[in-house]
């Protein structure tokens, strides 16, 4: 194995699944569990999922999670039971016996209760268990509509992938999540793949997918947007009637998932150039591990030769990563203040704060944001909006900032991963699920994704220019 | 967010070679200084003459720093010479020594301790020969093409010319002309995906310049057969081989030591020659699948060798130089003379068998004299 890359290929996987969901922000100090513990190195191979397995996820979420003390643990059994019947239902099968057991409230007692009725209906079936299982697993994690509470299993590398490579249709659209979604739905990028074959641009509108409207009575139809994001292993084609407005031009097109390569140049997770009178432009695509440093590196390297007016950060389609990543960045613009409270369920608090270490820019801030901005992003623009450090552009955050995710290693090498504190912003409101407000609001139009415009990068260089 | 470097970064770049930290002395033994190492012997008969030409790739700006309009290159290179006699050419000056021990993270080490390295090359020897066979030497990442001299020197004085590449940027000390020093740029970024495919098209581009203009640039080229040209590189240099054979068809054969690939073979496949030597992790089925996705791709002569005992950095100076910098070899690792012999004859047996149509039984399957080496992937389960 080379020397570089080698522990990589988890993380790659995901990318390569074109998910632009946040990566798990590093571990920060919390309640370690014995049910649970952290991983030590990579996990060995995965092997089935057990009843024991289902336990230990069980205490785990009440252990470790961080309303796990308080939370009502049948509300958990409830949901995995409910799976079970629903994932033998699919089967086309059906067991007799597959009835609830009655609950008292009793975490121990009702967990016993639980495993027994779940022995009894998946003996009755056994060519069914371990799809049974891994049903009751997701739904059991699934029950905490948490977006930072994943349960990571089965991943495989697609055969064929190389470093970089995207998988999926290779288009991004205007809409990610169903809930933030406004009609029309048009593509905003084209990475490679099936849609650079089939010859989409930036602008085309779709008008359905699969047969289905994107929108029925002006909400969005969420099995149609995701069918646009396939992820390794699904790989059936996906139909698309597309309308070039520019031309009147209306046509099918049949996008077959893949992987697809990308531009290396592309994939740098910070990339900067100087933009006119003085402004740094500097896109973030990711807090990785040493995300603050390069992107004031890439400032520092602009700013030799020439004196800067403003920066202007471009954290669209930030998935997240590091909070210290994203506190030291942030003290960068502002220092001796709280950027965020990261809470349990009954209200104990921890102040996350600037590192004021880090040597001040003293250069007015603007910050583009968009629904793609999401967990430590989001850590990074509320802190920027409460604290006034700068102003933000855009669109409303993903509001996926449950708090710091960490994970824990199962009996069957896959891996839990939960948050143990719940973010507040540093005005200890809520911003997981809400997302941040920008200040100045511009979205995207179709109009603007044909032209190439890019109205948001336009409104903050004219308030730097002020 | 990744951890990538977890192999390659720091330390466990020497200590990936199979080296650990040394036990603690014991009370009454004081471990001896460390001295500079001495580079084994070339096995070929020729005397080895040293130089180095700089070359500047004009139409295109550095992929790694903003600042540099123009991509330099650091070429050394190694080659039969007419006299044994003349100083011995430097490892690496005293500055790279210092950066390259910096970016080891190896404490304690005079900073002059690998310029002190001794070497078996004359410095600036006359050059001797014709039609001579030309390999081009590409390093793994963080390292100076110095740390595969042991291969060079060897290579040499079997009768090749070998042209060791500096990419600047990738490694922590290139001296460019007029004694500028570039540092190691590309390791701020090498955790943002696509780094590695990245990489290996820029070092693909850097071969194909060197042989553009390795004519002009150094007065012993008349002597290079240009129809006979193979490239051999350790670590993600092994990767840049393949993707400049992919690139360039002018590069005939190559070798890769121990370095997962990344250039995309066009559905045609490669039928160039080819062979991976790797150590025990790269093993058919292992967690890296570069070389299973590539080995169906290579429709030419390959082999696929597994070392056991070896380490990642068994194939390059790492363990020759190891004492030097205070590391004991971990137990059970090749010793660091076996690890350059293996490396040596198999890799001038592949040149041979390929750029001079030399048969080499060798590399017909497993060999009483080198039972370490494997012939994957049908006979190497259990290596």
């Amino acid at each position: 194995m080379s020397g570089i890359r080698s522990a990589a290929a988890g993380i790659a996987l995901v990318l390569a699944a074109g998910c632009t969901a946040p990566a798990a922000p590093r571990a920060q100090a919390s309640p370690q569990s014995t049910v649970c513990p952290a991983p030590a190195g990579a996990p060995g191979p995965e092997t089935a999922t057990t009843v024991e397995v289902i336990e230990q996820v069980y205490f785990c979420i009440l252990g470790t999670y961080y309303s796990g003390a308080t939370l009502d643990a049948r509300l958990l059994l409830t949901a995995a039971f409910t799976a079970l019947t629903r994932e033998l239902n699919r089967a086309g099968r059906e067991v007799a016996g597959a009835v609830m057991p009655p609950l008292t409230g009793d975490r121990q007692a009702d967990w016993a209760a639980f495993a027994a009725a779940w022995r009894t209906t998946t003996g009755q079936v056994p060519g069914l268990r371990d799809r049974l299982a891994v049903a009751t697993v997701e739904a059991m994690v699934a029950a905490l509509d948490d977006d930072h509470a994943r349960w990571t299993h089965g991943l495989k590398r697609p055969p064929g992938y190389y470093d970089g490579d995207g998988y999926g249709l290779g288009l991004r659209a205007s809409a990610r999540r169903p809930d933030a979604a406004l009609p029309p739905l048009f593509v905003t990028a084209v990475e490679g793949g099936a849609a650079r074959a089939a010859g989409l641009r930036p602008g085309d509108i779709i008008e359905s997918v699969d047969g289905s409207a994107p929108f029925i009575g002006g909400r969005a139809t969420a099995a149609a947007i995701d069918a646009l994001y396939p992820s390794y292993p699904q790989a059936a084609p996906v139909r698309l009637r597309m309308l070039r407005r520019s031309t009147g031009r209306r046509w099918n097109v049949t996008l077959k998932p893949g992987l697809y390569p990308r531009d290396p140049a592309t994939l740098r997770a910070v990339t900067g150039r100087p933009l006119a009178r003085g402004v740094a432009y500097v896109r973030l695509t990711g807090f990785s591990g040493d995300a603050a440093d390069r992107v004031l590196r890439e400032i520092a390297r602009m700013r030799a030769g020439r004196t800067l007016t403003g920066v202007l950060l471009d954290l669209r389609g930030n998935g997240g990563g590091s909070p210290a990543e994203a506190i030291r960045l942030l003290s960068a613009f502002v220092h001796g203040k709280v950027t965020a409270y990261l809470c349990t369920a009954a209200g104990a608090c921890q102040a996350a704060r600037t590192d004021d270490t880090v040597e001040l820019l003293g250069l007015p801030l603007v910050v583009l944001v968009d629904g793609g901005c999401a967990s430590a992003c989001e850590h990074f623009s509320s802190a920027v909006k409460d604290l006034r450090a700068g102003r933000l552009v855009g669109t409303r955050t993903a509001g996926a900032v449950s708090g710091p995710a960490e994970p824990h290693l199962l009996a069957d090498n896959t891996v839990l991963t939960l948050p143990a504190r719940h973010h507040l912003g540093p005005g200890r409101e809520v911003v997981d699920r809400i997302g941040v407000p920008p200040d100045h609001h511009v979205p995207l139009t179709a109009k603007d994704a044909a032209a190439g415009r890019d109205p948001a990068l336009e409104r903050a260089l004219s308030l730097l220019h002020e | 967010m990744r951890k990538i470097l977890a192999l390659a970064a720091g330390l466990a770049a020497l200590a990936a070679s199979g080296c650990a930290a040394p036990a603690p002395p014991r009370a009454a033994a004081v471990p001896p200084a460390p001295v500079p190492a001495t580079l084994p012997a070339p096995a070929g008969g020729r005397p080895v003459g040293t130089t180095v030409v700089y070359l500047k790739d004009t139409s295109r700006r550095d992929p790694w720093n903003p600042d540099a309009e123009a991509r330099e290159l650091k070429v050394t290179l190694w080659y039969p010479a007419a006299r044994r006699d003349g100083p011995r050419a430097p490892y690496m000056s005293p500055r790279e020594s210092e950066l390259t021990l910096k970016g080891l993270r190896a404490a304690g080490v005079p900073a002059d301790m690998l310029h002190r390295t001794w070497t078996n090359a004359v410095a600036g020897a006359v050059p001797a020969g014709r039609r001579l066979p030309l390999v081009v030497l590409s390093p793994g990442f963080t390292k100076p093409v110095s740390t595969l001299t042991s291969l060079a020197e060897d290579l040499a004085a079997r009768g090749y010319v070998v042209a060791g590449i500096d990419h600047p940027y990738e490694n922590h000390a290139t001296t460019l002309p007029g004694g500028r020093i570039a540092e190691c740029l590309a390791c701020d970024v090498d955790s943002d995906p696509g780094f590695g495919t990245g990489l290996v098209q820029g070092r693909a581009a850097d071969v194909s310049f060197v042989l553009d203009r390795l004519p002009a640039a150094w007065r012993g080229a008349g002597r290079i057969d240009r129809e006979r040209i193979a490239m051999v590189g350790q670590s993600i240099g092994g990767a840049a081989a393949l993707a400049a054979m992919v690139k360039d068809p002018r590069v005939r054969a190559g070798v890769d030591l121990d370095g997962t690939t990344y250039a995309r073979i066009s559905g045609g496949g490669l039928p160039r020659p080819f062979m991976f030597v790797g150590n025990p992790r790269h093993t058919p089925g292992g967690a890296d699948n570069s070389w299973d996705r590539d080995w169906r791709l290579l429709t030419g002569w390959k082999r696929w060798l597994v070392v056991s005992g070896a380490e990642h950095g068994s194939f390059t100076d790492a363990p020759l130089l190891a004492g030097a910098l205070g590391l004991t070899p971990a137990p059970g690792t090749l010793p660091a003379a076996r690890a350059a012999e293996i490396t040596r004859t198999y890799v001038a047996a592949f040149l041979d068998r390929h750029l001079r149509s030399r048969p080499q039984p060798l590399l017909d399957g497993p060999s009483p004299r080198y039972a370490e080496v494997a012939f994957c992937p049908d006979a190497c389960h259990g290596s």
